[in-house]
């Protein structure tokens, strides 16, 4: 029983992840974590700024099929 | 043992497949059961992974997983996101599902359910699902290039122009095209269009929530804006209820073209996160759980399938647009079977997110499956509802003689009963005035929807909720393809005139941005007027022009795989993309010459502009008075048939152009009169170990 509700959870765990992942919940964090925020080589955006910029980039480009 | 338990379960599903697909192809009986489609498409989706994929990543592409991806390699977390592939895959399906899979094949269930399901099904195996996967391939070696500028360094800067031409054109017409099933579904409609014009403030209402209050906080503000959604949903039955708020929202064709237009235009010059980011996270959630919710309604309700296997217009007098199965059934299920517009996709975001070449098998050819089954599922709600009815929505008013009894015994002559009752009776049901000529697929489908949902939660009592639930979930993210489209085609127009002119180039200089988003939107707006105005139904002439153009970006990117495929020296596996091009070859040459030169006006532009212009030149010869108004229409119907016809030929010539190129270029390779040159990147070694799933923070 208690091996089935800690599956359960790790499941619940995983889906959430995946699913803030999949709608960009989790992009800004993602985005401090990555090595090339991590080496300082850039000036580090704010969660404000990497936002505006991230639709920007992505909506330039076909993002969207008929 | 367990290899051969494994031999076992698959022979038991390929079996399994066979027999849904001989009950479904042979059985003249009683009406089929919408079970046996979903047995046959997902055995067929499984076989078809499980070798023919396998086949192609080890044989003809040999993925490595020990070279490490662009996302590795350049993980900068905004372009460049190593992604754990089940959500990788989600984004995937998201970007690449749009309309066309559920109205393609809405509108080819004309010729009954089985030609387009068996094309939904072996398209999808054989050439969608494997453009996507090989373009997916070839971008993830050239560091995430798009398929333009791989058309340019591996076929020829002409094959790169002629790429970018047909991007330009696709999204002109598709933009128009879906413009219009947009019009055809809201028309004379207070509840749908008040659902859908309010989707409008709360989206913008989310995009500055998302800008200044909690920034990047997508998910809660999803939440909060679905839960908008469906209460106006609700509250569209108030406005349509109410007498003087009902005449707000009861708009004609042509003023609901001028909106659209409007708030393209709109979508396209205002910055991103205030209009057009927000609705489009509303749509990709209610996208996902609609789409969800069908395929669970058809399992639990398993309706019957009443359309025919073959209807009488599979000799090309279908009333919903004219042509024969050949090649109209092939142009009109683009997405669903194979789409150009993926290989798009295919060579822009996912290849900069893949975390090892294996999962381009999972990801661009599974989801291409996906989207496939989408489309089974169109069908199958399509075909559920009495084909009379079916014929009835989707049918213009000049080929079934308006509405009410003239038109119910127009249809029913087809052998196809229906009493005019039926349809005032439905539409009352589904909460519209009328249901009559709404040509476009997007009414029949929520029609088809809405039964399968009340029949699974709420009955005949929920049945007008369901319709317009299905309306506005059709209609959010056909607008969400047109704001995105208008805005990559704003990018185009802006990089096409910069070349001329620098400043206009420069994407946040203010005037380039509105005129290059005036000319994008005039473009697809005269398109898509021309459509609503359009006696025949706009449909007839503008969905096979999509088609075609469609057909022709798939072509351009087979090219370029057959081109990369001969580079790497796979020369025995090459009829794996040649075969595919071929087959895109054939239809849309077929096609395009039949919708330019064929005798009968409702399938060729020229005849019918011939024909337009004989009624005028007989009214004259007989002395009868044309009225100004009258005259000058005709004459703008007979300059838009001209003009599709220029715009087909137009494209037509740009695929022999292409072939001819790709041609010339392969004999010169295989004759090693020029020299191989594959501009892959250079092979750099994975640093992550092999059980790395790309998990942002930690894994369990």
């Amino acid at each position: 029983m208690r091996r089935a509700s800690k599956t359960t959870a790790r499941l619940l765990r995983r889906f959430w992840r995946g699913l803030r992942e999949w709608c960009g919940d989790s992009a800004y964090e993602r985005y401090l974590l990555s090595p090339h925020t991590q080496s300082g080589a850039c000036p580090t955006l704010t969660a404000q700024q990497f936002y505006v910029e991230q639709l920007n980039r992505r909506y330039s480009r076909p993002n969207r099929c008929c | 043992m367990k290899r051969a338990l494994k031999l076992v379960i698959w022979l038991v599903v390929a079996l399994l497949g066979a027999a849904a697909f001989a009950k479904i192809a042979f059985d003249r009986g009683e009406p089929l059961n919408a079970t046996w489609f979903v047995v046959a498409a997902v055995c067929c989706y499984l076989v078809a992974y499980r070798l023919y994929s396998a086949f192609v990543a080890a044989k003809v592409l040999t993925l490595d997983d020990t070279r490490a991806t662009p996302a590795e390699r350049h993980d900068d977390g905004r372009d460049f996101v190593p992604t754990n592939k089940w959500v990788l895959f989600g984004h995937h399906f998201a970007a690449i599902a749009g309309p066309g899979p559920l109205v393609g094949p809405t509108l080819a269930a004309q010729f009954g359910y089985l030609p387009g399901t068996l094309w939904l099904i072996a398209g999808a195996a054989f050439a969608g699902c494997v453009q996507d996967f090989v373009i997916l391939f070839c971008s993830i070696r050239r560091d995430g290039k798009s398929l333009g500028q791989m058309a340019r360094e591996e076929v020829s800067e002409r094959g790169g122009f002629i790429a970018q031409l047909a991007v330009l054109a696709i999204i002109t017409i598709l933009l128009a095209v879906i413009g219009l099933v947009v019009v055809n579904a809201l028309k004379s409609s207070p509840w749908a269009t008040f659902t859908l014009a309010m989707t409008i403030p709360i989206a913008l209402l989310l995009g500055l929530y998302l800008r200044f209050v909690r920034p990047g906080r997508v998910l809660e503000a999803s939440i909060m804006g679905v839960a908008l959604v469906l209460f106006v949903v609700v509250a569209g039955q108030w406005v349509a209820d109410s007498p003087s708020w009902s005449r707000v929202f009861t708009l004609s064709g042509v003023a609901l073209a001028f909106a659209i237009i409007a708030y393209g235009f709109a979508a396209s010059a205002l910055p991103v996160w205030l209009l057009l980011a927000p609705r489009d996270y509303l749509s990709a959630f209610i996208k996902a759980g609609a789409i969800f919710s069908l395929a669970v309604g058809i399992l639990f309700v398993r309706p019957q399938i009443l359309m025919p296997p073959l209807t009488r217009f599979v000799d090309g007098t279908g009333p919903v647009f004219a042509g024969k199965i050949f090649p109209f059934c092939f142009i009109t299920i683009a997405c669903g079977a194979i789409s150009g517009f993926h290989s798009l996709i295919s060579s822009g975001t996912t290849p900069k997110m893949i975390l090892r070449e294996s999962h381009a098998r999972f990801i661009g050819y599974g989801a291409m499956l996906l989207e496939s089954f989408v489309g089974v599922m169109a069908m199958v709600a399509a075909c559920a509802m009495p084909p009379g009815v079916y014929f009835a929505i989707n049918s213009p008013p000049s080929i079934v003689g308006g509405a009410g009894e003239a038109a119910a015994s127009t249809i029913s002559s087809w052998g196809y009963s229906l009493q005019a009752q039926t349809m005032t009776d439905l539409a009352h049901k589904v909460g519209e005035l009328t249901l009559w000529n709404r040509a476009g697929g997007a009414p029949s489908l929520a029609v088809g929807m809405a039964q399968i949902f009340s029949s699974t939660i709420g009955g005949d009592r929920l049945l007008s909720i369901w319709y317009h639930f299905a309306i506005m979930f059709e209609a959010l993210f056909i607008l969400t393809v047109l704001d995105a489209g208008t805005r990559v085609g704003r990018f185009m127009v802006q990089d096409l005139g910069g070349r001329v002119w620098k400043p206009f180039g420069r994407t946040g200089w203010m005037p380039g941005v509105l005129i290059s988003s005036a000319i994008i939107v005039a473009l697809w707006g005269y398109f898509l007027y021309q459509g609503v105005v359009d006696p025949l139904g706009g449909i007839n002439s503008l969905w096979p022009l999509f088609g075609i153009s469609n057909q022709l970006l798939a072509a351009v990117a087979l090219v370029v795989a057959t081109t990369i495929l001969m580079k790497m020296g796979r020369m025995r596996w090459i009829w794996v993309t040649l075969l595919p091009m071929a087959w895109l070859v054939v239809i849309t040459m077929t096609a395009s010459y039949q919708k330019i030169f064929d005798l009968n006006p409702r399938i060729g532009f020229l005849a019918n502009a011939n024909a337009l212009a004989a009624q005028i030149t007989a009214a004259q010869t007989l002395g009868l008075k044309i009225s100004a108004e009258k005259l000058a229409e005709t004459q703008r119907l007979i300059f838009n048939q001209r003009l599709d016809a220029a715009v087909t030929g137009i494209l037509a010539v740009m695929i022999l152009v292409l072939i001819v190129e790709a041609l010339v270029h392969w004999y010169a390779i295989l004759t090693r009169r020029k020299e191989s040159v594959l501009h892959e990147s250079p092979y750099v070694a994975t640093q992550w170990a092999a059980n790395y799933s790309g998990a942002a923070h930690g894994d369990d």
